[in-house]
């Protein structure tokens, strides 16, 4: 409450925003000098390919979501529905289109509860998608006897699907392509449209935007939409890339994501979330577990040194705000 | 600030007040109805498994709920207090995500410290300074730097998890000491000593989170933050106990965890989203729709029951989630629905 009053107070200069960039190429000096192996170019499609690729795409429509004023827990949620009704269905011996195809309808499907809960409930979103992800982990544990993985032991789809995962076009992988064209709508989407300005609207002054006659309802229904859309389509492509569906694997996505939206805020004038401050956060996040592991570190030091540099980077950025607001 | 800014803040808070809630009397009345529902909602429970289920009601059976129950309650009990010194507003307002990993460091400290050899009392003191500990960091980054609660905890909690995989490998550590075969083995007065630890810490937040100076101001910080500070409570104190308190209730239920699993093993954090799940939903208990200790304690019990129904009734565990998912949207759903003002 005190931060919605006292926002028009801030006078956010160039430094804030230089914090979370800085500390990106910073690091990426460090890792570079540190370890030979970081700064090839091999490496460097690596982590794009690899750490990048499936939680920008989450990431994304969670920037969506933060935007209009919510928040997504379940985006694991779709993520998995998407993963486990494609791979079953192709495992049953579906054709690839048709399974991706009904695998992102059940994505939507979690979206569509998400919205429904939160317009025509009015539940708050984040009670609504808390309730939804703990309801998606119970029908993943009953479709798959309690967590057994479903692996595409036939090669028969395989063909369409490596490609998805391991493909390339004009020389760059398809993941990549798939990112792009994430980025491209969800820029255009929230920059240039009416539904963009509505979405943020909506999450500055959500009672001004309702008095204002602004189609909340239905800006929030497409945000959440979307967003499953995104998370369903990051989890096909997880599922092409390890041949299987993991259940509950999807879950991994939603701090990556959350933190890395609210991350990219600090390089937005008004501390708001933006596609490109979203991309530096989940490129973040990815170089940080790549280049870790080259300097030798394990995973549970790289956990804790993620933590420090979250806390680090929004220690500076929230502390900064203060004291401009305080002046 | 001068004094102007000052008036007309009070005057934007007033009115936005004035907008978002119903008059008292109304607004009392419906939240009767729904504590009354979530109630009737417990009883139903309580009474389908006293007769579906056989053994329910022994007392034997009873307290294995209590004792099951207990190291959520205590995290539940510190998301609670966070929650009622920060305010219900779950972005902006007081939450701790760091609970549930800082279970697994505490316990992990617990584990590592007696197996090193220290003996109870310093490994105990170890716990209890870990979790003080990460409660202090939470209300310097929340209290100190300014930064959301949920993205300070949020970033704990990622520090916590891997410290404690630091500590343990991310393997089960067995750990035996006089005071854990003290704690699983001793039942004072025919009760376990978990269930007393369950038992003592409620009534003990019970009187001082509702009945004393300190529980009411820190019940006036989560309300109005202005308002608070406007009536001289020094906010910043109070935020930060909230989070040192939650802290220390994490390294109690670390050491009745590592009683209870003689040890620590990994996924600790698993349990924060049924903490969450649990605190909020306290909510519905209260007459005013605010989470509060007593609320907690009902809510605990609650999926407690149902867990332990499930068990009895042969029900596969892959459903509990699903129902607490269910149950926490019924349940909000109702108090929104009675409040209709759109947002919760």
């Amino acid at each position: 409450m005190s931060a919605s009053i006292a926002a028009p107070r801030f006078r956010v200069t160039q430094l804030v925003r230089w914090v979370t960039p800085t500390a990106l190429i910073l690091l990426f000096v460090i890792f570079a000098v540190a370890s030979p192996t970081f700064r090839t170019p091999g490496n460097l499609l690596h982590i794009l390919v690899n750490n990048f690729t499936l939680p920008a795409i989450v990431a994304l429509g969670m920037t969506l979501v933060v935007s209009a004023g919510g928040i997504d827990l379940s985006v694991g949620t779709s993520a998995d529905i998407a993963a486990m009704v494609a791979v079953t269905l192709m495992s049953l011996g579906h054709g690839l289109a048709l399974s991706l195809a009904v695998g992102l309808g059940g994505a939507l499907m979690v979206g569509v509860v998400d919205a429904a809960l939160i317009t025509v409930l009015g539940i708050s979103p984040f009670l609504a998608t808390l309730g939804v992800l703990f309801v998606g982990e119970s029908v993943q544990q009953l479709a798959t006897n309690g967590g057994t993985p479903i692996y595409l032991v036939s090669n028969f789809p395989a063909a369409g699907l490596d490609a998805l995962a391991h493909g390339t076009a004009l020389g760059v992988p398809a993941p990549l392509w798939i990112v792009l064209a994430a980025v491209i709508v969800v820029q255009v989407l929230l920059g240039r449209t009416p539904f963009g300005r509505h979405v943020r609207a909506i999450g500055a002054a959500p009672q001004v935007a309702r008095y204002s006659g602004l189609p909340v309802r239905r800006a929030t229904w497409l945000v959440y939409l979307l967003s499953a859309l995104l998370c369903g389509v990051s989890g096909l492509l997880l599922a092409a890339t390890v041949k299987s569906y993991v259940p509950l694997s999807g879950n991994a996505f939603l701090l990556d994501a959350i933190g890395a939206v609210f991350v990219g805020t600090t390089i937005s004038r008004e501390a708001k979330p933006n596609v490109l401050g979203t991309l530096i956060g989940v490129f973040l996040f990815g170089m940080l577990h790549n280049g870790l592991l080259l300097i030798g570190w394990n995973f549970y030091w790289q956990q804790v040194a993620i933590g420090l540099l979250v806390f680090a980077v929004l220690g500076a950025s929230f502390a900064t705000r203060r004291l401009q607001a305080a002046d | 600030m001068d004094g102007a800014i000052d008036q007309r803040l009070g005057v934007a808070l007033a009115t936005e007040d004035a907008e978002a809630e119903v008059p008292p009397l109304k607004r009392n009345r419906r939240g009767g109805f729904v504590r009354f529902a979530a109630i009737g909602a417990l009883l139903i429970v309580f009474v389908v498994f006293a007769i579906a289920a056989p053994g329910f009601l022994t007392r034997g059976n009873l307290t294995n709920v209590v004792e099951q129950s207990t190291v959520l309650a205590l995290l539940a009990f510190g998301m609670s207090i966070v929650i009622i010194g920060g305010g219900g507003d779950v972005i902006r307002g007081g939450i701790d995500l760091s609970l549930g990993a800082n279970l697994g460091l505490c316990a992990a400290v617990f584990t590592v410290a007696v197996n090193a050899g220290l003996g109870d009392a310093t490994a105990t003191v170890l716990t209890f300074a870990a979790g003080a500990s990460v409660g202090l960091v939470n209300a310097f980054a929340v209290v100190g730097l300014g930064i959301l609660p949920l993205l300070a905890t949020l970033a704990v909690m990622n520090i916590c998890a891997g410290l404690e995989l630091v500590l343990t490998q991310n393997t089960v550590l067995t750990a035996n000491s006089p005071l854990l075969a003290y704690i699983a083995g001793a039942t004072p007065l025919g009760f376990s000593l978990t269930d007393w630890t369950f038992l003592g810490t409620a009534l003990l937040l019970l009187v001082v989170v509702h009945a004393t100076p300190w529980g009411l101001r820190l019940q006036a910080v989560g309300g109005s933050v202005q308002a608070a500070r406007s009536a001289g409570l020094r906010v910043p104190l109070y935020l930060a106990l909230s989070y040192v308190s939650a802290g220390l209730l994490v390294a109690l239920a670390a050491i009745v965890q590592a009683a209870r699993l003689s040890g620590s093993s990994p996924g600790s954090g698993d349990i924060l989203l049924s903490v969450v799940l649990t605190s909020l939903m306290s909510a519905v208990f209260s007459r005013r729709l605010l989470p509060s200790i007593g609320g907690t304690i009902l809510s605990v019990l609650f999926i407690g029951c149902l867990i332990n129904g499930f068990q009895l009734l042969n029900v596969s565990s892959y459903w509990v989630n699903g129902v607490q998912g269910v149950l926490i949207l019924l349940v909000v759903a109702v108090r929104s629905v009675s409040r209709r003002s759109g947002e919760v």
